[in-house]
């Protein structure tokens, strides 16, 4: 891996360690605070960071976990189809086809090679998720019948060919997105944040010459693997096992698609096994492999066996995390689908997948894990005509919950394991767009999981459509419940009500294409809830009255739940709640009445 | 006449006294330190001020203003004990400050804290939703204010013994009449309490961050408030009837009473004083572009001032911890980095130092206090930089000993080092570590490090000036006259400011007379808004200033930049001025700037500014061809960066006259600092007050 053996001495390699770190969270910066559509420059759906000649990432930025990791093989990809074969200096790649490495068509990456003395020597490139590239319905896509429907595919293209931009294929883009000028704008802005990539690497060459950066980018990748590969060793060895079912696939809605996880932990190595997950289906509700089921892989584990919150100083960002951990999908499956099929849609089945590796490893390591999450996302694209006659697309990230924790609740109303996006202020779309936000608090028509650590509450969020408009919805979850782990109970499934401008409410499927509203109608949209960790009659009594206090919990629920008797005094009522956990304690050692052979007595 | 500049730290208080005028003698200037009482800091305020009037010989009543930098309300977020505050908001929304931003503070861990979640500013019981509705985008009522809703909340807030209310309604920035009404009854119910509309502390766009800033107001406002009275009448009481003014977050001061209401303004009052202390060192040399670096005990404050200008954050920027605040703060960045970064070798054998912090207690290892944990205080005694008997004016005991047997045992001996190996590389590190977060301040944004002069100060500045000027490429080092008390010496030498903002969005590509009219009405108001202030301060008129800003961005952006306004009434031509402005600014922030997008103004803010004088430094005699051997103390062994030891004089900083060159390698001692002269650099002693270091022309 080392071209040149150095063996970089500890302070150097601290000081490029940090000077690589710094490059990539510039790059980042400048991508989303140029750029344009809100699904960069809020959600900040994007990646950045410098990689090598044989497609290591160096570094990354903290962009969206999905987009980290999915560099590499975006670079393979383009090694498989690049423009002329070769790299010269000047040259912008641009680059989304989903069989050539991407992890979904509408992330473009831009590519810059950089040069060094006359040689190339690395890449710095970046990846953003664009809100249109011309695919068969606004924004977003799911009941589509193959690759081609989802817009404009570029594979190995160069923008620019030694520093001269590529006119034709410029006015192309143009012409071929419902949201040409945010588009290009966007990509501009990802071309200002690889070119700085670029030129902050030279100078950290001409500072400290090659052997010595590639030395220690070799030395800190082995570094961050040697950390993940400790972690995996104090795993017990074995095969560990999950599985959950999606909804359905966003077209055959009587079809649930099994997701099969087998986390097979061998010494210091690791195997996330698919195998008999369900099969690929076909609308584009499929997931890239190399683009998006590995890195979603990657992201787990890092979560898990890295957790930021547990580390003194976080890893450096790169390749060595991705390492130790081998995936693997059937050709023809869900997590690998077969040319043509459409695969962009691919969010929540690789978020459910992370939460099952969690749930298969819970076992074994319960101080490291949650219990089961929201796992989704709600990806909703709203569009429609402007007065002039130009497309206004809106793409909005919704978020999720957590479950329970081994030493705290699960956090309410935020983006969920893979997802790490920012909301777009209210405020700011009310100004732009004939949308206004009616609704945005927590849940309050269920109840998380119950748990000695409760799980986090699901938000609800309310739009309406000002004029005639259209909505295609990304989500999961109405019908696989969010578990409870080590005797907490289960959260709540996730909800969506499409409304009409006349008052009529209609529940409807996670997935839907392209469904056109009237202006004044709109969606809600329920977040699943986490489900509990630990017996919920280990949480303190007071805790929960804290909790019925804020509005977290109702009485009822506390009661039945908890075994805490709240007065309606809002008081915590001890001898109450001292004899209803008592009695829940002993109806748990008795086995059901009917098996007894008592006659049982239905009572309110 | 006299006045003090009392800066609050965590270990000291710092003091600086200016006497001048008739009857009062000799212009002279005095510094002083006293230790912090953190329990409550008007104690060690009170008896700063008493002792630095003895040792100039002046009565307290002679002074007349003390302006005060202080911790205060930064100390309440840090240690979680704000007021219990009752909020009013929008039906529907009531969850605003519980989701924030939905985005994790991690994006890879799963047991991550979130802090608004955990520890809210405002619990969720204690906020009410109300029914009203302003509508988006000219701020027409769809639904008017229930206003017994609003005293039914009143009431509740009242029964549970809430005197601190804020009311955050959506979409306040454009019409703020039903937070103005709501107010009005909730101090018709609550007469003595601490109440704030989000459209009064922040009055702009972005619902989140214009609630946070108005939560973080009434969290920290009763304490701060009482804090400020209370030294007020403790001033008072012990005769001393100057003004008390306080310094804020953007480096500007004002009165008591405005930092009681807006409290959120003055949550980095005890870093902007650094920065302005900095610029006013560039300023005594007559050196406009500074980057000032303020390196203490625990942390390590870097600010880049072009053309002698404070750049202030972008909004989007000012956190304080993990709350979002819209208040205007100086553009710094802190690290977790001084004297007391501990240097340990991680799980997985990396060679790290910091962010983790011994701390005034144990402390380093050196102080003997039961630290057995290597700090860079100790790396610099075990490299012969600090000398264990003049260590803070030898005020503290230091054992070289103990730093050598920490280092040796906690990073020498894993890495395969000998010791000063590993002290050479705890500095080099620290100094990495400093270096990129300079880089980010600067050449990141657009800024050439190589044509700015760096300005160390704090107790640890000047060790590592002349390193951190070379990993930096800026032009030369510029250490102040008294190192250890820049930031109390900043507090004289700012200007008196207010600012207002608003929110309004205006496209400039079609923008008529009435969005003109629009415009100009609201400078005026806001402007207005600012005279009065200053007016109640009694700045005659030919003292108030104004800067006006125009926040814009390209249209679709979500992030603002500063345009300036030109003077006059906006017109087509002065709306091509402010675009022009904003378009180099963008160029400059990013490397880029688009041609053929429209720009939009988000916000215009005002600034009044009263011009003060700054404090004048007592000129140094001239060496008249001298030698500065008359401040030589002694020599001893000193191990450089080029990690050769060099028999290394030390010298009286107290004894240096203007003039004087001392070639490196040299150690300049001074009560609380101590500056490093490298081999190759040479220090000029500057008759203001500065000392000049600079590489050696061959």
């Amino acid at each position: 891996m080392n071209p040149s053996n150095t063996k970089v001495d500890p302070i150097t390699l601290q000081v490029i360690s940090g000077a690589l770190h710094t490059i990539a969270e510039e790059m980042g910066h400048v991508l989303y605070r140029m750029s344009f559509s809100s699904i960069i420059r809020e959600s900040q759906d994007i990646g950045a960071g410098l990689f090598d000649l044989h497609f290591n990432t160096l570094t990354e930025s903290e962009g969206s976990p999905l987009h980290i990791g999915s560099i590499p093989a975006y670079l393979r990809g383009i090694d498989a189809c690049l423009q002329g074969g070769t790299w010269n200096e000047g040259d912008v790649v641009l680059h989304n086809h989903p069989y050539y490495g991407a992890s979904h068509s509408p992330d473009l990456c831009i590519v810059v090679p950089v040069f060094w003395r006359g040689e190339l020597v690395a890449f710095a490139a970046n990846t953003a998720h664009h809100v249109d590239i011309g695919a068969a319905t606004p924004g977003l896509i799911i009941d589509i019948p193959d690759v081609f429907a989802e817009g404009m595919l570029f594979a190995g293209i160069k923008l620019y060919e030694g520093g001269k931009r590529n006119e034709g294929l410029w006015q192309y883009i143009g012409h071929n997105s419902r949201t040409a000028k945010q588009t290009k704008d966007d990509i501009d802005a990802q071309i200002a944040s690889a070119l700085l990539g670029a030129q902050r690497m030279q100078e950290l060459l001409d500072t400290y010459g090659k052997e010595t950066v590639f030395g220690a980018a070799d030395q800190l990748m082995d570094y961050t693997e040697a950390m993940m590969r400790s972690r995996i060793a104090e795993i017990p060895d074995g095969e560990y096992f999950a599985e959950g079912y999606l909804d359905d696939d966003g077209a055959n809605r009587d079809k649930r698609l099994p997701i099969k996880v087998c986390v097979r932990v061998t010494g210091d190595s690791v195997e996330v096994d698919l195998t008999g997950s369900a099969d690929q289906v076909p609308t584009g509700f499929n997931v890239p492999f190399e683009g998006s089921t590995k890195p979603a892989c990657y992201c787990a584990f890092r979560a898990m066996l890295t957790d930021a919150a547990l580390m003194e100083v976080k890893l450096p960002p790169n390749e060595g995390s991705f390492r130790p951990i081998k995936v693997t999908a059937p050709k023809g499956s869900i997590f690998n689908p077969i040319y043509p099929a459409a695969a962009e849609a691919r969010f929540t089945q690789c978020n459910r997948m992370i939460d099952l590796i969690i749930k298969a490893l819970a076992p074994v390591m319960p101080q490291r894990v949650t219990a089961g999450n929201s796992a989704t996302l709600s990806f909703a694209a709203y569009s429609g005509i402007k007065a002039e006659g130009d497309y206004w697309v809106f793409l909005e990230v919704n978020e999720g919950a957590y479950g329970g924790r081994p030493h705290s609740d699960g956090p309410d109303s935020i983006d969920n394991l893979m997802a790490n996006t920012r909301n777009n202020p209210i405020e700011d779309l009310g100004m732009h767009l004939p949308m206004v936000c009616d609704r945005y608090e927590l849940r309050d028509d269920v109840m998380p999981g119950a748990g000695q650590f409760r799980g986090g509450i699901g938000v609800v969020k309310t739009q309406r459509l000002l004029t005639d408009g259209a909505i295609t919805h990304e989500s999961e979850r109405h019908l696989d419940v969010p578990w409870g782990a080590f005797g907490g109970t289960d959260g709540a499934a996730g909800r969506v009500e499409i409304f009409l401008p006349d008052g009529t409410k209609q529940d409807t499927y996670a997935k839907f294409s392209n469904l056109r509203v009237p202006a004044g109608g709109g969606m809600a949209y329920y977040a699943p809830c986490g489900g509990g960790y630990g017996d919920p009659l280990d949480r303190p009594a007071r805790l929960v009255l804290e909790d019925v206090l804020d509005g977290f919990c109702t009485r009822a629920h506390a009661f039945d739940a908890y075994g805490v008797v709240v007065t309606e005094a809002l008081e915590l009522d001890e001898s109450a709640t001292m004899a209803r956990r008592t009695l829940i304690r002993l109806e748990r050692r008795l086995p059901p009445l009917a098996e007894q052979g008592a006659a049982v007595v239905e009572t309110v | 006449m006299a006045r003090i500049g009392v800066d609050v730290g965590g270990t000291f208080t710092d003091l600086v006294l200016e006497i001048e005028g008739e009857n009062m003698g000799q212009h002279r200037v005095y510094v002083h330190k006293v230790p912090s009482t953190p329990w409550d800091q008007s104690e060690g305020v009170l008896r700063g001020i008493l002792e630095i009037c003895r040792i100039g010989g002046i009565y307290p009543s002679d002074v007349r203003l003390i302006v005060h930098g202080t911790t205060v309300a930064t100390n309440i977020t840090i240690e979680h004990n704000g007021a219990e505050v009752g909020m009013l908001t929008t039906r529907g929304f009531r969850d605003i400050l519980h989701i924030g931003r939905h985005k994790r503070p991690e994006n890879f861990s799963l047991q991550f804290d979130v802090p608004w979640q955990s520890r809210p500013l405002v619990k969720r019981r204690n906020r009410i939703a109300i029914g009203e509705r302003v509508m988006p985008p000219h701020g027409e009522v769809a639904q008017p204010l229930d206003e017994d809703e609003v005293r039914a909340a009143a009431e509740l807030f009242k029964a549970r013994g809430i005197r601190s209310v804020i009311v955050c309604f959506l979409y306040s920035f454009l019409n703020d009449a039903h937070e103005r009404r709501a107010k009005e009854i909730i101090q018709e119910v609550l007469p003595d309490a601490y109440v704030s509309c989000s459209s009064e502390v922040a009055n702009v766009i972005r619902e989140y961050e214009r609630f946070s800033t108005t939560a973080m107001n009434a969290y920290v406002g009763p304490k701060t408030s009482l804090y400020l009275k209370n030294l007020e009448q403790k001033l008072v009481d012990a005769g001393i009837k100057a003004h008390l003014r306080i310094m804020q977050s953007n480096g500007g001061v004002s009165t008591v009473e405005k930092c009681s209401k807006e409290a959120v303004t003055i949550l980095m009052s005890g870093l902007a004083g650094g920065v302005m202390g900095g610029r006013w060192a560039g300023a005594l040399s007559e050196e406009k572009n500074v980057i000032t670096v303020d390196i203490g005990g625990t942390s390590a404050d870097f600010s880049t001032i072009p053309d002698g200008k404070v750049k202030i954050m972008n909004p989007r920027d000012t956190y304080v911890g993990a709350y979002p605040i819209l208040a205007p703060m100086i553009d710094l960045a802190t690290m977790g980095a001084g004297g007391g970064s501990i240097a340990y070798i991680d799980e997985g054998g990396a060679f790290r130092v910091g962010p983790r912090s011994a701390g005034a207690d144990p402390g380093p290892a050196c102080y003997g206090k039961g630290g057995t944990e290597p700090t860079v205080t100790d790396a610099q005694v075990v490299l012969g930089r600090l000398d264990p008997d003049h260590f803070l004016g030898g005020g503290i005991e230091i054992d070289a000993e103990l730093a050598r047997e920490a280092i040796r045992t906690k990073v020498a001996e894993p890495l395969g080092l000998t010791v000063e190996e590993a002290a050479l590389g705890i500095i080099r590190i620290l100094n990495s570590n400093m270096s990129l977060a300079i880089r980010a301040n600067s050449v990141a944004k657009g800024y050439d490090p190589r044509k700015f002069a760096l300005a160390p100060f704090g107790g640890a500045g000047p060790l590592n000036g002349v390193a951190l000027a070379e990993a930096v490429s800026a032009r030369e080092v510029i250490v102040p006259p008294a190192p250890g008390i820049t930031a109390a010496i900043g507090l004289l030498v700012t200007d008196m400011q207010y600012e207002f903002m608003r929110s309004v969005p205006t496209l400039l590509k079609d923008v008529g007379q009435p969005a003109l009219d629009k415009l100009n009405r609201v400078i005026d108001e806001l402007t207005a808004l600012c005279r009065e202030r200053l007016d109640d301060d009694g700045v005659p008129a030919d003292n108030q200033h104004f800067v006006r800003i125009a926040e814009c961005r390209y249209h679709g952006q979500g992030f603002e930049l500063r345009a300036d306004i030109p003077e006059g009434r906006i017109d087509g031509e002065r709306l091509a001025a402010i675009k022009a402005s904003f378009q180099a600014q963008h160029k400059r922030d990013y490397g880029w700037a688009f041609d053929d997008v429209d720009v939009e103004i988000v916000t215009i803010r005002i600034i009044g500014i009263a011009r003060t004088r700054p404090l004048a430094w007592p000129e140094l005699e001239d060496a008249a061809g001298s030698s500065p051997d008359g401040a030589l103390m002694y020599e001893r062994p000193t191990i450089f960066d080029d990690r050769k030891t060099y028999a290394t004089p030390r010298y009286d900083r107290k004894k240096l006259k203007a003039g004087h060159e001392l070639s490196g390698p040299a150690i300049i001692v001074q009560h609380d600092s101590t500056t490093l002269v490298p081999p190759g650099y040479v220090a000029k002693v500057s008759g203001k007050g500065n000392i000049h270091i600079n590489a050696q022309r061959v």
